[in-house]
């Protein structure tokens, strides 16, 4: 908080100057990436709700919800739905069952080999993602793991690891050890210093961690299309199938607009955590 | 932030209860370090074990006939080009858009520069499968482009859409928030006050930049490129829908081969062939976090 503040003070002679005139370039970029960003996801929100939209038109020519009725009555979604929350809730679940106690491990307590342990889940972003896929799936087929809702489990846990880990560690460091010294001498025992001083401190960062594993889990694809299939459909794969064989236009546009739910959601919580250099620290900058 | 070596002041417990707490510390982290050890490290040796040994019948024996026949096929070869030639062309891309961008991020102070930053943040919110659909209905055939280009009396655009331009268009726009983010985290290495200093010597904004910062990130923009190839050289979903059928991406090459082809060896091959590209950029950006981590304690 000091060194925000002091921070803040030496950069406010710098602010005052830039401010008295517009930030044009600024205005330029917010421009270009609004047109670029925003654009395609607009296109999409209107063919969700266009009931006719032929070539020429600018604009669709008849609008209505009757491609929601269609695509909400399609059972097809509701499997894929339903599978999609409960392997997104059994992998989170797992994930932090097994990682914020290792977590806390590696914050806090020490160890042998502690630092080799923790830079091996850092480096598990050094590898191609889908060509481990690939090597992984030819070990799940000697197990009979291929296809079933077990082995999309594992792979997707797999893929959580890292954020479930280094953003927890992160947060369990930055508790205050003077409040935990303080409820050690008022007579706490170590589960309750734990309980009630440490968890509330770090429970907004793990909180924010535990939804983008959520919500990453939840849109997590290549793992999924690659173990999966052709039993295990989630609702990212369902999508690409509905994108290939082009059936109704309007079903992808219509599925889009309902997925895009969690992202806002995380985008709310979680933007903070995602904005600050901490994040950014554990790609390894 | 996260210097592991600050466990606060160590109780001096005697020996036996540092070892106690030594074993915790290690039963704690060993399941996710033993999924680790399961499902990325044994795997990569696996699949080297598995595509150099034979194992038909005449016993155990070497050989490297899935590779020969990879580097004699004209149409793998094709496809390893293709990702060779999108990875370093979305690289490129990346840079040339993030660094301007992260520049203006680090030194703006003003209101707008928050609303850039929220921009250009959102796309990660935006998974790749809702992406590659709203690329397809913006700048596919007769898509939202092609219509106000209609409307505005103009010839249509000529579709990237199932070209090598689909994919990397769709991977930079993906890319672009951890690009960003990593970039704004390397320019933090750039004090202010050099950067002052150096403007009231009088120096101009392009001098500012060559000889101040660029000098002191070269080490970000090294890993970030890094962190770039390892993603986009595997990437499977957005070449896969926006992509061409023929030659392919080697993402969608591998799942064909093992989905469809069934021939796993060949596609454990492929994978070992995309560790050995990137293994130049793994051990880069491996070792420039163990510098770091190193650095920061």
């Amino acid at each position: 908080m000091t060194i925000a503040e002091t921070s803040l003070a030496t950069a406010n002679p710098v602010a005052s100057r830039k401010t008295r005139r517009p930030d044009w370039i600024g205005g330029l970029l917010a421009v270009l990436l609004g047109i670029v960003v925003v654009v395609p996801l607009i296109v999409v929100a209107i063919w969700a709700f266009a009931e006719v939209w032929r070539y020429p038109s600018l604009l669709p020519q008849e609008w209505g919800l009757r491609f929601w009725t269609a695509t909400l009555s399609r059972p097809d979604v509701w499997t894929a739905m339903s599978l999609s929350i409960r392997l997104s809730l059994v992998v989170t679940a797992l994930s932090a069952l097994i990682c914020l106690p290792a977590a806390y491990a590696f914050a806090r307590m020490d160890f042998p080999a502690k630092n080799v342990l923790f830079l091996s889940f850092l480096a598990s972003h050094a590898f191609p993602k889908f060509g481990l896929l690939v090597a992984i799936a030819g070990i799940f087929l000697n197990l009979g793991l291929i296809s079933t809702f077990w082995g999309v489990v594992l792979i997707q846990l797999v893929g959580t690891l890292m954020m479930m880990i280094w953003i927890p560690v992160a947060a369990f460091q930055n508790v205050d050890r003077a409040m935990e010294e303080a409820a050690r001498d008022a007579g706490a025992g170590p589960i309750r210093v734990f309980w009630s001083v440490s968890l509330p401190q770090a429970a907004p960062t793990i909180f924010a961690a535990v939804l983008l594993s959520f919500v990453g889990t939840f849109y997590e694809t290549e793992g999924a299309w690659l173990i999966g299939a052709p039993e295990i459909r989630t609702m990212p794969v369902l999508m690409i199938t509905y994108i290939n064989n082009q059936i109704v236009v309007q079903y992808g546009a219509v599925l889009s607009v309902l997925l895009w739910i969690p992202s806002f959601v995380a985008l709310m919580f979680t933007r903070r955590l995602v904005g600050s250099s901490s994040f950014a620290k554990g790609f390894g900058v | 932030m996260t210097d592991l070596s600050s466990t606060g002041p160590v109780r001096t417990g005697g020996t036996a209860r540092r070892n106690g707490r030594g074993l915790t510390g290690l039963l704690l982290v060993s399941v996710p370090v033993a999924l680790l050890g399961w499902l990325i490290i044994y795997p990569i040796f696996n699949a080297i074990g598995r595509t150099i040994l034979r194992t038909d019948g005449t016993g155990p024996g070497f050989s490297l006939d899935t590779y020969v026949r990879f580097f004699s096929d004209g149409y793998s070869l094709a496809n390893l080009w293709l990702t060779l030639w999108v990875t370093a062309v979305c690289a490129a891309l990346l840079l040339a858009i993030c660094l301007p961008l992260s520049l203006y991020l680090r030194f703006a102070k003003s209101r707008v520069a928050a609303v850039v930053q929220g921009l250009s943040l959102f796309p990660m919110f935006v998974p790749s499968v809702i992406l590659a659909y709203a690329l397809i209905r913006t700048i596919g055939p007769n898509g939202g482009v092609d219509l106000v280009l209609n409307a505005l009396g103009l010839p249509k655009i000529n579709s990237p859409y199932l070209t090598p331009w689909g994919p990397i268009i769709g991977l930079v726009w993906d890319n672009i928030p951890l690009t960003t983010l990593m970039l704004v985290a390397g320019l933090g290495a750039v004090s202010d006050n050099a950067v002052e200093a150096a403007r009231d010597a009088g120096a101009r904004p392009w001098a500012v930049l060559r000889h101040i910062i660029l000098p002191q990130i070269g080490n970000a923009v090294l890993v970030v490129l890094s962190f770039t190839v390892l993603s986009i050289f595997s990437a499977f979903t957005l070449p896969y829908v926006l992509g061409p059928a023929s030659p392919e991406m080697m993402g969608p090459f591998m799942q064909r081969t093992f989905g469809q082809v069934m021939d796993t060896r060949m596609a454990v091959t492929q994978a070992v062939i995309t560790f050995a590209i990137c293994a130049v950029f793994g051990a880069f950006y491996v070792r420039s976090i163990a510098r770091n981590r190193k650095n920061g304690r």
